[in-house]
């Protein structure tokens, strides 16, 4: 099985679990941002054309499905996935540890793109506060999935192998 | 010129690419409410996944739920049970109180009935084999003497035999050793009444030619000193007169349910 077709079946599942079943069991800000860590995962190690495409649209897809602006997840989770990836030949990023990290750091980061984008273009003064107190614990609970993923995620062994 | 391009494409390819989805945004912001292509597409794409992962869900809670109902349902099913057994007991101990207050009120009738002074005896333990007596909790104490005639609220039961101190035994007018003159309530014929085999008696020495049927009651005749006269005894079951003999051969069943005794009335005056 081909790496692309393993990231699509990690993307996926990842997408039907943040949509569907996450939702149904976990009450934010302690549901995992699995499309969140998938685009950290790509930043260290995927390309730059194809993994900006992805999180863009996962950025879009996770949009359409938590609330109502088009558009700011998939600013927040390319600026992310630039970063990351334009920074990852500074680390050694086969070290798990720099993933977990690299998921509680682009969660706080992608809380404040997000704020700040709702603060230059929107009026709802209402979301800052609840956005805000939920940074910190969801970067932890994104931490902890991150280094459940990288613990047993065949593709994240597949790649730590390579 | 193509050294800066080259130099600096990412940054110009980063930078178009966010801004280019900033403006996205921002003009996302006017429709906001509205679903736009792009949303309809991934939404109609994800809602046969949102179905079947819904049902899952709703399975898997059902399950859970299901599973923690069964347990309080167990739980509940075990405190129920036990309501139910101690009201059950509860219950029987009312019913049985219920079916003492009765033989004691028939018994208390029959005290002030028969004009003899006159002693309650409980059951306390049965014989069936050789002869077919009970033991009642009454004795030399109580003033009980051997011979003295018990009866109970149907009629007759027997006499007492052998008394100890706190207790005493009863010989049961079914014995084969028992004997009471008795006489047919209807027809005035009199007769010994014996004890016969399987719990039965029988009229001895009633002549061929008395008026005995079946059906007829026989009480206590009042003659051998022992019990009051008009005392039920038993009912006549069967009358076998034969031909040549001189008496008529009559199975008397006992007034007294005899196995089923519980309390009895003992008769402290002899009445010869």
């Amino acid at each position: 099985m081909n790496k692309t077709l393993k990231y699509l079946i990690v993307i996926v599942v990842a997408l039907v679990l943040q949509v569907t079943l996450l939702p149904a069991y976990l009450d934010d800000p302690f549901k995992p941002n699995l499309l969140l860590i998938i685009v950290v995962f790509m930043g260290f190690r995927g390309e730059m054309l194809g993994g900006s495409l992805i999180s863009l649209l996962l950025g879009l897809v996770q949009d359409c499905f938590s609330g109502i602006y088009l558009g700011l997840n998939g600013f927040s989770y390319l600026f992310i996935f630039i970063l990351i990836n334009q920074t990852a030949h500074r680390f050694y990023t086969d070290n798990s540890i720099l993933m977990v990290l690299g998921a509680f750091l682009a969660t706080q980061l992608n809380g404040l793109l997000n704020l700040l984008l709702l603060m230059m273009f929107s009026a709802a003064v209402g979301i800052y506060l609840p956005l805000l107190s939920g940074i910190l614990p969801q970067g932890l609970v994104n931490a902890l999935m991150a280094s459940l993923f990288f613990a047993f995620a065949p593709l994240a062994k597949l790649e730590e192998s390579r | 010129m193509a050294e800066f391009n080259n130099k600096y494409r990412f940054y110009i390819f980063a930078g178009v690419a966010l801004f280019a989805v900033m403006i996205f945004y921002s003009l996302n912001l006017r429709e906001r409410n509205h679903a736009n292509v792009f949303e309809r597409g991934v939404l109609n794409l994800m809602a046969p996944v949102n179905r079947t992962a819904s049902r899952i869900n709703n399975f898997c809670f059902s399950l859970w739920t299901d599973y923690l109902y069964l347990v309080e349902v167990r739980k509940e099913n075990h405190q129920l049970l036990e309501v139910t057994k101690s009201q059950n007991t509860r219950l029987i101990e009312a019913q049985d109180a219920l079916l003492a207050n009765e033989r004691l009120k028939k018994i208390l009738e029959l005290k002030h009935a028969v004009d003899t002074p006159s002693l309650v005896a409980s059951v306390i333990g049965e014989d069936h084999s050789p002869s077919f007596s009970i033991f009642i909790d009454r004795g030399e104490a109580d003033g009980l003497r051997e011979g003295m005639p018990v009866v109970a609220a149907g009629g007759v039961v027997g006499q007492v035999v052998k008394v100890a101190s706190n207790s005493a035994r009863v010989l049961l007018l079914t014995d084969s050793a028992s004997a009471i003159t008795g006489t047919v309530l209807r027809s005035r014929a009199r007769g010994v009444v014996k004890g016969k085999e399987a719990g039965l008696c029988s009229l001895e020495f009633a002549l061929r030619d008395e008026d005995v049927n079946v059906g007829d009651i026989i009480v206590t005749s009042g003659m051998g000193g022992i019990f009051p006269k008009g005392l039920p005894i038993g009912e006549v079951t069967t009358v076998n007169k034969g031909e040549y003999r001189i008496f008529q051969t009559v199975d008397v069943r006992p007034a007294v349910n005899l196995p089923r005794l519980e309390e009895v009335l003992i008769l402290l005056k002899h009445h010869e």
